[in-house]
């Protein structure tokens, strides 16, 4: 029953013989999507009596995997008419890395790394979004510290995935010294990231349940000093950008999406919020400590490129209230739970004890077990969106399936679609306006 | 039938487990009254229901699934596809699940509602009647588990090149893939995409860019060793 042959059993497409043409049938396919004659004519497929464009207007651009503009590996086959974009494929999984099936191959806590390469310009959420799925899983309680910790990093890594759309985005639209500003404010959070988790991209520093390490005085100084410097910033950029006379003319009535339009079509995050439609996970689901703190989620209901750059803005300047809040009020305390059967023991323990070293050892190639036949759903609120994972359990210390929730993926969808009917100049401000990242996209 | 144990591990105490509250649960996922009102509606068309952590999953029949949603976005105001996939049990009848999970947005709930697939027919109604953004979902899961959803509009794989052969995330594929089951890139500019993934080893380190243009007797001096 369960053997390995090839299910999908096809006929051989008809340039199989051509050496250039890498995976034949899966370009072959894109180009009967966008329905388009001269595309077949090259692959050798035109049909005489079915001429309907004689003039030959139509034309089909790839734009991508490989282009600047597309923020990773993201391919566009769009077929234009003129300037006019008629139709639009997008192809993704040139960064597809299996990770759903790694994970089923891995322990719980072998697995965080692995969500840092997902959405790399947040990875804290990542890693923290991981980390409360297996506690959810299996009824893990995180110590309080830990929790606003974990809240105040959220949302620096919040602040440093605007920065970067915001960034490259104005760079996309033509300018460029935005782009190194936001970089001048992202060393500044890499250098905290550095201080608290010793790594200052792919940051790994959450546990389940807990942390890796506490925050020392440095870091807590560092914190401090960008919560306190930052508005100023934002408000500097807002006061070039919110009535620049070019950026608003880039943005204004691009990509326009009703409310209806995306929840149907199931974008999330700054996507939903710039159409007025108010899902934030913080507030449909709290988690960590987001019922505690006094925050806005920023609505806009234009539904425009405009209108989703106007919340990115403030949420940023929201992140900040968050950040000041977490550490005006940071408790003292455990920052991992104190049970080796459900978090590792702390490195002390490890290295002066027989059992803390038994733990460390059991935990690290067995770790939790979750009951046979759990499953759960946990989500929170990355800066891209909703990000969750559903996790089942067969009762070892394997996960049986991993499912992740991406939402750069769900907003891709998006993209195709409004992409359909603009003009191709917008399609760069339209990418950068998404904000996908590939590695959480492509999974 | 007693199971017996291929590796040691510590199992949970599901009873334990049971008894105590769990500190994750949501108040969006307790949503008895939408199962209840689910199952005034359809009777016979639920087949069970599951609660963990909170979490409410509500079982139908494969063929009604689309009917079920549709009833759900209508009537119980559950609009939002939060996602869509696909899971592989690996067991001898109804192999494979799909779930969605799906949101009421205005009374703040979250449903899961999962149909039992057998391997023998992998057909599964479309539900991009219902929900447009399944389209994608769809497509990935059909991309990693094979399911052939009827009615999709546009069915092809989602990250995979059409030319792969394999449906990667069942559980009999294996984790490092099928060597030879995707042409690569030649490891020379002249030479023929190949189906060898070890062919530097077996033929000796790959040549610098630097080294272009090449001298037509390159492979006399390359390969006779």
């Amino acid at each position: 029953m369960h053997t390995l042959t090839p299910h999908v059993q096809m006929a051989p497409a008809a340039s199989s013989d051509n050496v250039f043409t890498f995976w034949p049938r899966h370009n072959e396919a894109i180009y009967k999507r966008l329905e388009s004659k001269h595309a077949w004519l090259e692959e050798g497929h035109h049909d005489d009596e079915d001429d309907a464009d004689p003039l030959e207007n139509d034309m089909i651009l790839n734009i991508g995997p490989q282009h600047p503009a597309t923020h990773g590996v993201l391919r566009c086959a769009v077929k234009l008419d003129g300037e006019l974009v008629e139709r639009c494929v997008l192809d993704i999984g040139y960064l597809h890395r299996g990770i759903e099936k790694l994970a089923e191959n891995k322990t719980y806590q072998e697995f965080m790394p692995y969500t840092d390469r997902m959405d790399y310009l947040a990875p804290y959420s990542n890693n923290v979004a991981w980390c409360l799925a297996v506690e959810k899983l299996a009824n893990i309680e995180v110590p309080e510290r830990a929790q606003w910790i974990r809240t105040m990093m959220c949302e620096l890594a919040r602040i440093s995935s605007h920065l970067i759309w915001m960034g490259v985005g104005l760079m996309d639209a033509g300018a460029v010294s935005v782009f190194l500003w936001t970089f001048e404010h992202r060393e500044n959070l890499y250098k905290i990231f550095d201080e608290v988790a010793g790594a200052r991209f792919t940051v790994s520093h959450s546990r389940i349940g807990g942390l890796s390490t506490d925050l020392t005085p440095t870091a807590l100084r560092l914190i401090d000093e960008f919560a306190t410097d930052f508005p100023a910033v934002v408000h500097g950029w807002q006061k070039l950008l919110n009535r620049n006379r070019i950026w608003i003319e880039r943005n204004e009535g691009i990509g326009v999406l009703t409310a209806e339009e995306v929840v149907e079509m199931g974008l999330t995050g700054p996507m939903l919020r710039g159409s007025g439609v108010p899902y934030d996970m913080r507030r449909f689901e709290p988690y960590l400590k987001y019922e505690d703190v006094d925050f806005n989620i920023p609505i806009r209901t234009e539904g425009d490129c405009l209108a989703r750059y106007f919340v990115r803005m403030e949420e940023m300047l929201e992140s900040v209230k968050i950040i000041r809040q977490c550490l005006d009020r940071l408790p003292d305390g455990p920052i991992r739970t104190d049970d080796a059967k459900k978090s590792y023991p702390s490195k002390n323990e490890v290295y002066y004890s027989m059992e803390g070293m038994i733990h460390d050892f059991v935990y690290t190639f067995e770790g939790i077990t979750p009951p046979k036949g759990a499953h759960s759903y946990h989500a929170v609120e990355a800066p891209k969106g909703e990000l969750g994972f559903y996790i089942t359990s067969d009762g070892t210390g394997h996960p049986w399936r991993v499912r992740m929730k991406a939402p750069s993926f769900a907003n891709l969808q998006g993209l195709e679609y409004m992409l359909e009917g603009s003009v191709i100049g917008d399609m760069v401000v339209l990418i950068g306006n998404i904000d996908p990242v590939m590695g959480e996209s492509d999974k | 039938m007693k199971e017996t144990l291929k590796f040691e591990f510590t199992a949970a105490d599901p009873v334990a487990y049971a008894k105590s509250e769990n500190p994750h649960a949501k108040a969006s996922t307790n949503v008895g009254d939408t199962i209840d009102a689910l199952e005034a509606a359809f009777g016979e068309v639920v087949t069970g229901r599951e609660t963990y952590a909170g979490e409410h999953t509500v079982f139908v029949e494969k063929d009604r699934i689309v009917d079920v949603l549709r009833h759900l976005k209508t009537e119980l105001g559950y609009t939002y596809l939060a996602d869509l996939g696909g899971l592989d049990r690996f067991t001898e009848d109804d192999r494979f699940e799909v779930f969605y999970n799906i949101v009421n947005m205005q009374e703040g709930k979250r449903l899961r509602v999962k149909i039992r697939v057998d391997e023998d027919d992998m057909s599964v109604p479309s539900i991009t009647t219902v929900h447009r953004g399944a389209t994608w979902n769809e497509r990935e899961a059909y991309d990693m588990l094979g399911f052939d959803f009827d009615g999709h509009p546009d069915l092809r794989r989602m990250y995979l090149p059409e030319d792969f052969e394999y449906f990667p995330q069942r559980k009999e594929f294996p984790l490092l893939g099928v060597p030879g089951s995707l042409p690569l890139p030649p490891r020379r500019p002249e030479d023929g995409l190949t189906l060898d993934p070890y062919a530097a080893a077996h033929d000796g380190p790959t040549p610098k860019s630097y080294q272009e243009p090449l001298s037509p007797d390159y492979a006399d001096d390359h390969h006779d060793h």
